[in-house]
């Protein structure tokens, strides 16, 4: 409705941000953001506060990769934007759409280092799809619809909103109301590029994958990002295709289809590498050849002639020439391609290496086997349960022994690595989706990177588990130095960590510290049947390493298996 | 190392500038030549951008179309390496 009161920036901010259907936001309050929280105060919008920018931000990622709707922060400027920057360049990294709002100083005062004045814009240029500065509140309501519709079309991303104070205070000419329109269409051709079926492509393809007799599918993270799952598995289903994953595109092929041969790349298993490196076609869906899944680009999958689906031009022979290229939307372009193969023999052969190349889950000694822990969560947990990760050892372990029926189940800082991402991340995954299950999993260096978001999980009662895998050490770290740097182990020690059990605590999280083996089962069913949040300390022996490893610079069939 | 001349038409935004020389310095280009003209009564910049290195311009092209505010680009290939003085 639109009410007959004078409109401010703050007001139509709103209002807009209720068309686009956005119930929930996440920030933090300042200066010069002041009029829109003051406006938030008479908005049905549930505003999250969390403790910290970046906090806000990997929230606003998390909720956006567990609902696949627009995530939303709010930031003050100067060092509040700032530290909004590693989750929007996470948010570019990972195609995540995220719209960010900053406040920024007063027009009259931006350009002349005012309090808490930065130029945001200038900073966001390298880390978003694109980001606007507003000068004029006529033009602020125009500028977000445009904000959404860059954030979700195409290449999905995060677009930055800088609003100045005065600009935030100022009345409108014409008020917006807030009823929720669907999705609106854009302004701009640009935003949505290339959707057109390249038929002659199409035929072309059709014909390498009908010459190929060793033809492997390679799933991104594009396929959840394109709602594509469904018609992935019908491709795969058709064709028979045999499939490997990027640690994106988790969750988009069925875990138990016979063929699917799990993560390729750096950690990748043995059966997805060796079927990449001795294929004689690979597809690419939503993929882009990054450097952790090709290892030595030179000889990443040399016998393969290539087709590659995607949305982004950009990423067409970026890294790889390719046969063919299939630019545009793979819920149309898939089913295209999907014709039966006759490839019985590497089918068989894929086959064969799935059930030969089993993970090994005996463990000498007493302690606690973290991929043998991650395993029996992954079982034991319920279905739909949304997991995410940090960045570490832990990371690669849930990659590996944890399975999803579906990319939004799976929430993990791919492109940019970024610690500190799973806690906040959980917290928006919760909030987006709060009857499901949500398992944060985490490591001691990582874990500390956010801590102050527990408090976000005290104050809204958030039910997340926390599984923080410790070794007292930046374990991944610590794992390349003793590989390649001669065992100098250089500022990876963490063995003055605080208590966590009791560090929980002080935020009213239940919370538990295993060290035997004996003690896992019992453990995670105590964690899983918990109403409230729940932090399970896991300690582990500092020396256990991520295996397989291709080592740098190397092809992936040459991959370590022990030190 | 190359040198090529991409003709960009773009919004007269005035952030449009900083954008285009952000991606061209982060894909690895250097500038060696620009101009940029507005058309009168339009809200259109039209820029000529010279650059140089040993990467595909066909990449450079590719990141720069993917900027918003960036409406064309046609690529001109130049015919001499010409030596800053």
């Amino acid at each position: 409705m639109v009410s007959k009161k004078p409109q401010t920036g703050g007001t139509v901010l709103f209002n807009v941000l209720q068309q686009h259907g956005v119930e929930h936001v996440f920030g933090y309050p300042g200066g010069a953001i002041m009029p829109i929280y003051d406006a938030l105060y008479d908005s049905d919008i549930k505003h999250f506060l969390c403790r910290h920018e970046q906090g806000a931000s990997f929230s606003a990622i998390g909720y956006a990769r567990a609902s696949q709707k627009v995530g939303v922060c709010l930031a003050t400027s100067g060092p509040g934007a700032t530290n909004l920057i590693t989750g929007l360049a996470d948010a570019l990294a990972d195609s995540i759409p995220v719209v960010a709002i900053t406040g920024q100083v007063a027009t009259s005062s931006m350009g002349s280092d005012a309090f808490q004045e930065i130029d945001i814009f200038g900073l966001s240029l390298a880390c978003t799809k694109h980001s606007f500065q507003v000068r004029d509140v006529n033009e602020l309501a125009d500028i977000l619809h445009q904000a959404f519709a860059i954030a979700l079309e195409g290449r999905q991303g995060p677009v930055l909103v800088d609003i100045p104070k005065d600009i935030q205070l100022a009345i409108v000419d014409k008020p917006v109301d807030n009823i929720y329109v669907a999705k609106r269409t854009l302004v701009d051709s640009k935003v949505n590029p290339q959707l057109k079926i390249e038929s002659a492509n199409i035929g072309t393809a059709l014909a390498l994958l009908k010459q190929a007799k060793k033809p492997i599918l390679y799933v991104g993270g594009g396929v959840g990002m394109a709602d594509a799952v469904t018609e992935l598995r019908e491709f795969i289903s058709v064709t028979d295709i045999p499939s490997v994953s990027t640690l994106k595109g988790l969750g988009a092929v069925n875990p138990s289809d016979e063929c699917y041969l799990g993560m390729l790349g750096m950690h990748g298993t043995k059966a997805a590498n060796f079927a990449v490196q001795r294929c004689d076609l690979l597809i690419a869906v939503g993929a882009r050849f990054d450097d952790r899944v090709t290892g030595k680009l030179a000889e990443f999958a040399p016998h393969a002639k290539i087709i590659h689906f995607d949305i982004d031009q950009a990423e067409i022979n970026k890294r790889r020439k390719v046969d063919v290229s299939i630019l545009g939307d793979l819920k149309v372009n898939l089913p295209a391609l999907a014709a039966p193969l006759s490839i019985h023999e590497w089918h068989g052969e894929c086959k064969h290496m799935r059930e030969s190349f089993v993970w090994q889950y005996d463990h000498p000694g007493e302690t606690i086997f973290a991929p043998a822990v991650l395993s029996e969560i992954s079982r034991t947990m319920v279905k739909n349960t949304v997991v995410t990760t940090d960045v570490g050892q832990h990371q690669m372990w849930a990659a590996q022994h944890m399975t999803f029926e579906h990319p939004t189940n799976f929430l993990t800082s791919g492109g940019m690595g970024t610690m500190g991402f799973g806690v906040p991340a959980a917290i928006g995954a919760q909030i987006s989706r709060p009857d499901d299950t949500v398992i944060a999993v985490t490591g001691d260096g990582s874990f500390m990177m956010n801590v102050q978001e527990l408090s976000t999980i005290k104050r809204f009662q958030l039910p997340v588990k926390i599984v923080l895998i410790d070794n007292s050490k930046l374990g991944m770290v610590r794992q390349w130095q003793d590989l390649f740097f001669d065992g100098r182990l250089s500022e990876t020690d963490l063995s003055d960590n605080p208590d966590f059990v009791m560090l929980a605590n002080a935020f009213d999280i239940k919370s538990k510290v295993i060290t035997k083996k004996e003690q896992v089962s019992a453990a995670i069913n105590e964690m899983l049947t918990h109403e409230g949040a729940y932090l399970l300390q896991v300690k582990i022996d500092a020396s256990d390493n991520v295996w397989p490893l291709v080592p740098p610079n190397t092809a992936n069939d040459k991959m370590m298996e022990s030190t | 190392m190359q040198q090529h001349t991409l003709r960009i038409t773009a919004q007269d935004q005035p952030t449009v500038l900083e954008r285009l020389l952000q991606v061209t310095r982060y894909r690895g280009f250097i500038v060696t030549g620009m101009t940029m003209f507005g058309r009168v009564d339009e809200s259109v910049l039209d820029i000529e951008l010279t650059v140089q290195s040993e990467k595909s311009i066909d990449h450079l092209h590719n990141q720069l179309n993917k900027l918003i505010d960036v409406d064309g680009i046609s690529v001109k290939k130049s015919d001499a390496l010409q030596c800053p003085t």
